[in-house]
């Protein structure tokens, strides 16, 4: 058994790699997605999956569910950590998949993958509390902007982890994109990973933080019409219901955190397509409480005033 | 001394668990009750933005969840439900927090047709409970003009020393009552905990709002009951909003990032008060007699 798969099963079981492995983890996964395009091409057929935040008990379920990596073929659409107890273990069994079986698995780039998000949402903290230091996090963030930006299934299946952007209508304007950075305040890259489909305008929102595009049925139809493509499969939004479409069939949202942050209640799905692109969504639930090693559900009484 | 007291020994202290799978507690007259619920399906919130007349809701609203308790002999109910909390969210309607990247994105070149969405995303709200009174006549839908409950402003305090003596906690829980991410700009949570002692219940309701590199706003209830038994209990409400902007509290030399102000715990006692009274909780009525004339 190679280095590598002895490193996935340990992984498989939760267990994080030394420092040491992370490292040269890192370095072979660099080699492997500098060359991949911003816009990276996918065959079916294949499973594609939305954010888990490092709830990796529940991305096992996932795996049983939609089978085992090689056997499918996978697309990440990003937001493997933060908030969740497991983002080392979780970012880290994608990334050794990646490594072990780079045509199988595809990681995309979500607006978590971010040095400045991930120190304020749960994965820098925890690289220091299972590490004792910072350096782990660094490899995995200097990773993070390797990561592609977006998919296309096929020619016909647009992927990315937020929506469109009104700096871009063409795939090739996303492919001249300089993606090797952190994820920018504002412009094209920032939009693909952070903005939303909303109901309620038809073309261009602004969000009312004053930051943040919203795109409305007409922006998708133009986009989806301009570049040829039947839909768009996008995640960064809890949906209760594991995936939901909107604007007649022309965008759908992916959520595969179930139960998020461990109280929501809510299922999760994958979208599985077949050589012919035929669709088929796969609803699950969280892992059992026990199997998880969570925190007990019931709260801890405590004196406050 | 115990925290949490053992279900065998909440009998010594006249204090029984709800049964039938209910997570609550019966103790001197009265009932007190926490239901924990999955968050709202999409067609419960649709109905909800329907009702609220609002397109926009919190992203994680647990809609069937709730905190009651209820004095049995007078038919009080002092209630927490994220419904109640979201009208009082429209109707304050607060005027948009913009974060900090929004200045930069004043100068991008602005797409063709640009709708500006102005609702108050951060869901603030100044919603401190809801409270009834639940007659047997309110129940066959009669209007039971006799009763009424009012919050009347009053001099006295909550006994925070009382409070903090470590009495055994006989029940405790908190409910989430609605959450949003603000897209990763930070966090808005609406929770209430409560905890009950043999001499009484205490509870907290806490807004809690943190729009990274902006602001800081909590807005906390606190209800401090002390069981009586042939009288209406003394119910004192603490009502204390605090709010700081970033600016002002890295002018006083606390740290400017986000993540120094992961709970507000940390931080409560540093907000300046823009708001703080207290009331007592005034009753009109008739106590049902079989408190009254039982002792």
């Amino acid at each position: 058994m190679s280095d590598l798969d002895r490193q996935i099963e340990q992984l498989k079981r939760c267990e994080p790699l030394r420092e040491s492995e992370v490292k040269a983890l890192c370095l072979k996964a660099m080699e492997i997605l500098v060359e991949e395009s911003n816009v990276q091409r996918v065959d079916a057929p294949v499973t594609i999956c939305g954010d888990i935040h490092g709830q990796f008990y529940d991305m096992k379920e996932l795996f049983k569910v939609g089978g085992d990596c090689p056997k499918t073929n996978y697309l990440f659409l990003g937001d493997f950590v933060d908030r969740g107890f497991y983002s080392v273990e979780t970012f880290l069994l994608l990334l050794a998949l990646k490594v072990r079986y780079p045509d199988r698995i595809t990681l995309i780039r979500g607006n978590h993958e971010s040095r400045q998000i991930t120190q304020v949402y749960g994965f820098y903290d925890e690289c220091l509390r299972k590490y004792g230091s910072v350096n782990v996090w660094r490899y995995c963030t200097d990773i993070f902007d390797y990561l592609s930006l977006s998919a296309l299934i096929e020619n016909k299946i647009f992927s990315v982890h937020g929506g469109l952007s009104p700096a871009i209508s063409t795939l090739d304007q996303i492919r001249t994109i300089d993606r090797k950075q952190e994820v920018p305040h504002d412009g094209a890259m920032c939009d693909l990973l952070w903005s939303d489909p909303e109901d309620i305008v038809d073309g261009w929102g602004l969000s009312p933080r004053g930051a943040g595009y919203l795109f409305g049925g007409t922006v998708v139809s133009s986009f989806n019409h301009t570049n040829n493509i039947g839909y768009i499969c996008r995640a960064h939004q809890l949906v209760m219901e594991g995936y939901k479409w909107m604007f007649n069939n022309q965008i759908v949202t992916v959520w595969s955190a179930p139960n998020y942050c461990y109280r929501c209640g809510n299922v999760a799905a994958i979208l599985q397509l077949d050589e012919n692109l035929n669709k088929q969504f796969q609803v699950f639930e969280a892992a059992p409480q026990e199997s998880r090693g969570a925190p007990a559900k019931k709260p801890a009484p405590d004196y406050f005033l | 001394m115990e925290v949490e007291v053992d279900e065998n020994e909440l009998k010594n202290f006249g204090a029984e668990l709800l049964t039938d799978g209910r997570f609550g507690l019966r103790i001197r007259g009265w009932e007190i009750e926490a239901v924990k619920q999955s968050i709202l399906k999409s067609l419960d919130l649709h109905q909800w933005e329907e009702k609220l007349q609002t397109s926009h809701l919190p992203e994680m609203i647990f809609g069937n969840s709730c905190l009651s308790l209820k004095h049995v002999a007078s038919g009080t109910k002092i209630h927490f439900n994220a419904f109640d909390a979201l009208k009082g969210w429209k109707l304050e309607a607060l005027p948009p927090v913009e974060v900090p990247a929004a200045a930069k994105w004043k100068s991008r070149s602005k797409p063709f047709q640009q709708v500006i969405l102005d609702y108050d995303y951060t869901f603030t709200t100044p919603y401190s409970g809801s409270e009834i009174v639940e007659t047997e006549k309110a129940r066959e839908n009669i209007s039971d003009v006799r009763c009424s409950l009012n919050w009347e402003d009053c001099k006295e305090k909550i006994d925070m020393v009382a409070l903090s003596e470590k009495e055994p906690i006989l029940y405790y829980n908190e409910v989430v009552l609605y959450e949003d991410e603000l897209a990763d700009n930070g966090i808005s949570l609406l929770t209430v905990k409560v905890r009950v002692m043999p001499s009484g219940w205490f509870l907290l309701l806490r807004f809690w709002l943190r729009v990274d590199g902006v602001l800081m706003r909590l807005r906390d209830t606190r209800i401090h009951c002390i069981f009586a038994d042939c009288s209406f209990p003394i119910i004192l409400r603490e009502i204390c909003w605090r709010e700081a902007t970033f600016n002002s509290l890295a002018a006083k030399g606390y740290p400017m990032d986000a993540a120094a102000y992961i709970d507000p715990g940390t931080i409560s006692q540093r907000l300046p008060t823009i708001m703080h009274e207290t009331q007592k909780l005034i009753f009109k009525g008739n106590l049902i007699t079989i408190c009254c004339f039982t002792g």
